[in-house]
């Protein structure tokens, strides 16, 4: 766990990709639930969040 | 890399020579090779992406081209996105999305694990297992209403003979309660192949040694399944999960031939929701708006994929 | 491996997997086989009830396929000569005639045309990318790889719209060239990513052995890794001309008459009072055949290609 903080902060690849994974898919969780027409009207922000964030940062080093 | 012999010959050889030797530089030839593709892709893909993110913003019809086009800021993307009939269609795909992807991961797990376990002629049944999936979605799905008949139709008939329901008393396409689950049918009848593809692959890269080490340990076969098995399937198992998420998210030619979106609107998954915007309302602007939501949802999603793609490849 | 090992499942195992898996395979098979045998029904035996699962063939549906007809009087056929046919003759027998040769054949003949023609560019393109991203150092490799992938998970309908904008005014729309582009365009990504898989397992020394024997990178590339790679090539033709054929969304949005291919045209095949399921059966069973056939011969390499070449056990 101390190692994926470290690493978070010196903006190494891999849990920066695993936040941007979980924004995009939270998105999508948001865009398609039955509860909340609220969740639904944001899902798209999420999801461009995430993908624009996840195409950042791949160029982070590993 | 840049030591191999060619290399080394380039590099003693004069410019000139060289050049004589080996045509054109690596570097020239790698571009007049990539070139062509990244043209077309432009051409065919960008372009028109970047023509749909332009008439996202705007109130264009394609039926009507010399209106006064006008535009009008992020209004298309405000409608959609608070518009309570494309939530429900986010919800019928989203039926469709988790059933499928849900009995196909049952279904096709539990087939290779089958295969694997190395019966006679197991390669042969693998090979016919699969035909469903290589088929034409609009022909299969068109040929599907032809099972779903409720009088004559094969379908009603094996359930009438198994559980004794009347094939007249019931239509898979016709009822409102149905017609989500006839989709959910035929698209795991054409797709659990694939998920057992995928996973017998995984199975398969499981080294003999690991099972072989838990022997000795005497751990349980139902211990070695959750703690070798499972683990090892995984990352096989999220790449067809991704791969048939993303496919199901943007369904169009199987469920059009099958349901066409009826009755009603329940089986009105996003693609034929936004056809109808797009090629019969002609709102162009507004399903452009549409289409980059879905779009950029889509990418999102191939981003992950890709990701898990290259975990799978490391193996 | 000699001996009892305890990795290998028992005999019981074996059997209890092995029936289970053809008792799937048999209810998996069994609408395919519907779809094949309907095509042999006559009408009546199509929309029998219980369903028939012995009845005596016949070519109806196949006939009814290629030919459209016209009801007539009993006295009209009884005035005209004798029927020259075999299948005038079995069209007469219901009360009609042919009034000519029906659609399906052109729009097969088009799916041909369009299947093969889009394979073609796509593996000629995708070979040269292919060799070019396996072997040199191309910039932003990596990028470019994920950009000409993610084309293709596009949702089709939502690239349509622009398409057809461009398409409309580029005088493309509803001709063989346009759509033989945008599958091209379909299926490069595919072509790409599975021959840099095979071009990749190709050990590099062959070709550098070439170039020191004073080939030319062209020279060595066409008769050293072209050969090599030949298989690989065959099965990525073989996956991009089964998805030309299959497709279906952009050949409904933009095709309509001319170079309209078989899937749109199949469900549209009706006859008499409602659907004429036979000879839809037909036309689906021509249109499948020939996938079941390429699907059996690619098994092998049927893993690689739905993976995009990453899974290659």
């Amino acid at each position: 766990m101390s190692d994926f903080v470290r690493d978070f902060l010196r903006l190494r690849r891999g849990p920066w990709e695993m936040l941007a994974s979980l924004l995009i898919g939270l998105g999508v969780l948001m865009l398609m639930q039955p509860f909340a027409l609220w969740a639904f009207t944001w899902s798209f922000l999420t999801t461009l969040a995430g993908t624009v964030m996840f195409i950042v940062v791949s160029h982070f080093p590993e | 890399m840049s030591d191999t012999p060619i290399d080394r010959v380039a590099r003693a050889t004069p410019i000139p020579v060289a050049r004589r030797i080996r045509g054109f530089s690596d570097r020239t030839i790698a571009w007049i090779f990539v070139a062509p593709t990244i043209f077309l892709l432009l051409a065919i893909n960008i372009f028109p992406l970047i023509w749909t993110i332009n008439l996202s913003f705007t109130d264009f019809r394609a039926n009507r081209p010399n209106r006064e086009v006008e535009y009008i800021g992020l209004e298309n993307y405000r409608r959609i996105l608070t518009d309570g009939d494309i939530w429900l269609t986010m919800q019928a795909t989203a039926h469709f999305l988790f059933w499928t992807i849900a009995l196909q991961v049952l279904i096709g797990f539990t087939l290779a694990w089958l295969i694997n376990r190395k019966f006679r002629g197991n390669d042969l049944w693998t090979t016919l297992i699969v035909l469903p999936m290589m088929l034409s979605p609009a022909v299969v799905g068109n040929f599907w209403t032809f099972l779903y008949q409720p009088q004559i139709g094969l379908f009603n008939y094996v359930v009438e003979f198994f559980s004794g329901i009347p094939a007249s008393s019931f239509q898979m396409i016709g009822d409102v309660r149905l017609a989500p689950w006839s989709i959910v049918i035929v698209d795991t009848w054409m797709w659990s192949p694939f998920v057992m593809l995928i996973c017998l692959a995984g199975l398969r890269s499981i080294p003999d040694y690991i099972y072989e080490a838990a022997e000795i340990d005497r751990a349980s076969k139902w211990r070695q399944f959750w703690t070798i098995t499972v683990p090892m399937v995984l990352p096989f198992l999220m790449l067809a999960v991704l791969f048939r998420g993303i496919e199901n998210f943007k369904m169009f030619d199987l469920v059009v031939e099958l349901t066409g979106g009826g009755p009603g609107s329940v089986t009105e998954v996003t693609s034929i929701n936004l056809k109808r915007e797009a090629f019969e309302k002609w709102r162009t602007g507004y399903a452009s708006a549409y289409a980059i939501i879905l779009f950029v949802t889509v990418f999102g999603l191939a981003s992950i994929y890709v990701k898990a793609l290259n975990k799978v490849k490391e193996r | 491996m000699s001996g009892y090992s305890i990795t290998e499942p028992s005999a019981r195992q074996k059997w209890i997997a092995g029936t289970l898996v053809i008792l799937y395979a048999v209810i998996t098979l069994l609408p395919l086989a519907w779809i094949l045998m309907t095509g042999f029904k006559s009408s009546a035996d199509s929309i029998s009830y219980p369903p028939k699962v012995l009845f005596e063939p016949s070519l109806e549906g196949y006939v009814n396929l290629f030919t459209t007809r016209t009801r007539q009087t009993p006295e009209y056929l009884a005035s005209l000569p004798p029927a020259e046919t075999w299948y005038d003759e079995l069209v007469r027998s219901k009360d009609m005639v042919i009034a000519g040769p029906s659609r399906y054949g052109e729009r097969f003949l088009n799916s041909v045309i369009i299947g093969f023609g889009s394979t073609f560019l796509s593996i000629f393109l995708g070979t040269l990318a292919a060799y070019a991203f396996s072997r040199f150092k191309v910039p932003l490799k990596d990028d470019l790889l994920f950009f000409i992938l993610s084309t293709r998970m596009m949702p089709p309908i939502a690239v349509a719209i622009p398409i057809f904008l461009m398409y409309r005014s580029l005088g493309l729309s509803d001709t063989h060239l346009g759509m033989i582009l945008l599958y091209t365009a379909v299926n490069i990504s595919l072509a790409v990513w599975l021959l840099k898989g095979f071009i990749d397992e190709i050990p590099r020394e062959y070709e550098e052995a070439a170039l020191i024997d004073g080939y030319t990178r062209f020279q060595a590339f066409r008769k050293v890794v072209l050969p090599q790679a030949a298989t690989g090539i065959a099965s990525t033709a073989i996956f991009c001309l089964i998805f030309a054929w299959n497709e279906y969304a952009f050949a409904v949005l933009l095709t309509s008459g001319t170079a309209q291919t078989a899937p749109p045209f199949i469900p549209t095949i009706i006859g008499v009072g409602g659907q004429d399921w036979p000879a839809v059966a037909a036309g689906a069973s021509l249109f499948l055949l020939p996938v079941m056939i390429f699907t059996i011969l690619l098994r092998k390499h049927l893993l690689r290609g739905i993976t995009f070449g990453a899974v290659r056990k």
